[in-house]
């Protein structure tokens, strides 16, 4: 069964004819060509696909794009400006190398914009219990805790990067 | 390729599901790791949007009603009295942040998992499930509804709308506590919830449920415990009335995550934590 799904991806308003069945996740990967949101798992545990829509992260491989009809998505892709400046959440994982192979990279800076909105001021060990969701098989946690740390007070100070 | 109905109203719905037996999909993050390998071929009846079933609200019966799309963040957000205490512990251990946003407190208790950490402190609560269908609605003590492993007694045509919960009148405390193989985003091995109530002027324990979860098909609830715990002072050290005929109703086995002797011990021993944090809390 064929769905035509009007959403909001990015700030660009998008039309995509799917199947019913037809995950999220695949969608922006295959159907738009946002290949930043990675799939890790897909069994809704490693947190790499998590994106937000309307405002909220979830992980994209669980959910349907249909469920997302009329949605606002933003993805890894939507998060730098227009001119290509990072958004302070990338940069500070840039300043304090918060990633080695780089593959949870997108959903953990998703996750930690997420954090910014429900938590400005948050703590290391809430960062970590945020962060639960989003898995780093590098096990290199300490400089993303930092980033994220970093990220949380650039993003309430307008995007300077701090210097250290 | 499979069918997807996006309902709009409850009534909408129950037509639906008058009509086929749909899968039905709220916050997905069950229905969509069961499908790991294919893609999802069940017809699926999406309820995310019946903005209506969210919410945690106090009816005048004296019933306290968790709408079925009602989410573990919004269990965590909500203004709850403190013997609500062990479910917001438990809505801090099912899964990680984007899933206890996604997923719901009633697809918790349909999916029946013997391992759902959402099942033990609603059963201590007293918890009942509100199920509607084509000839109206009716509501179901939580341990008669699940009846096994992933089953319950939700017939193909109904849907269930709410969990209910009795306010006992009193003063109350509560506590979750839950054993992994590492503390964050895993299976039980096992957990336990102990919710007491104390009456208003004294220190008489009113009111006790205690419930037990991975150590039987379906969560379990202490009942002889329960019976001891009810009529004894909350200053009392209550971790000691626990006796071993009193986890009798527990049937553990061996699996991957533990052996059934240690499960035993574990249970024996969360329980004992739980009362001796609840006494404290009351005292």
């Amino acid at each position: 069964m064929a769905l035509t799904l009007n959403m909001t991806v990015n700030g660009k308003a998008r039309k995509v004819t799917v199947e019913s069945n037809a995950l999220l996740s695949d969608v922006l990967r295959v159907n738009l060509g946002l290949t930043g949101t990675h799939v890790g798992c897909d069994t809704s545990q490693c947190g790499a696909c998590t994106v937000h829509v309307d405002g909220v992260s979830v992980k994209s491989c669980t959910m349907l794009a249909a469920q997302a009809d009329g949605a606002t998505i933003t993805t890894i892709e939507g998060l730098a400006a227009p001119d290509g400046t990072l958004h302070p959440m990338q940069a500070a994982f840039k300043e304090h190398h918060g990633l080695q192979c780089g593959f949870c990279t997108p959903g953990m800076v998703m996750s930690a914009v997420d954090l910014a909105r429900c938590e400005p001021n948050a703590s290391e060990e809430q960062i970590r219990e945020w962060l639960e969701g989003n898995i780093c098989r590098c096990t290199g946690y300490h400089n993303i805790v930092k980033a994220v740390k970093t990220g949380l007070t650039d993003m309430q100070s307008g995007g300077k990067v701090a210097a250290e | 390729m499979a069918e997807y109905l996006r309902a709009r109203t409850v009534d909408e719905a129950l037509e639906a599901l008058a009509r086929k037996p749909f899968r039905i999909l709220a916050g997905g993050t069950d229905v969509y790791p069961a499908a790991v390998g294919g893609p999802i071929r069940d017809p699926i009846l999406d309820i995310s949007g019946l903005s209506a079933l969210r919410g945690i609200t106090r009816e005048a019966d004296g019933y306290w009603r968790i709408g079925a799309l009602t989410t573990w963040t919004d269990v965590l957000r909500a203004d709850l009295p403190p013997w609500f205490d062990g479910l917001k512990l438990a809505a801090r251990e099912v899964g990680g942040v984007q899933i206890q946003t996604a997923g719901t407190v009633a697809g918790n208790v349909c999916n029946a998992s013997p391992a759902a950490d959402g099942v033990v402190p609603l059963m201590a609560m007293d918890a009942a499930v509100e199920v509607s269908g084509a000839d109206g609605t009716r509501v179901e003590p939580l341990d008669a509804f699940i009846t096994g492993p992933r089953r319950t007694t939700r017939q193909p045509g109904e849907l269930v709308t709410a969990l209910l919960i009795p306010d006992a009148g009193a003063p109350g405390v509560s506590d979750f506590l839950k054993l992994g193989a590492r503390h964050y985003l895993v299976i039980s091995i096992a957990m336990v919830a102990v919710v007491l109530h104390r009456a208003p002027e004294s220190r008489r324990i009113v009111r006790a449920g205690v419930a037990v979860g991975s150590c039987s098909p379906v969560a379990r609830r202490l009942r002889g415990l329960e019976a001891v715990l009810c009529e004894a002072d909350a200053g009392a050290p209550l971790e000691d009335l626990a006796q071993e005929n009193h986890f009798a109703p527990l049937s553990p086995i061996d699996d991957v995550r533990a052996t059934a002797g240690y499960r035993r011990e574990a249970a024996r021993t969360l329980v004992r934590r739980a009362l001796s944090t609840c006494r404290e809390a009351l005292a």
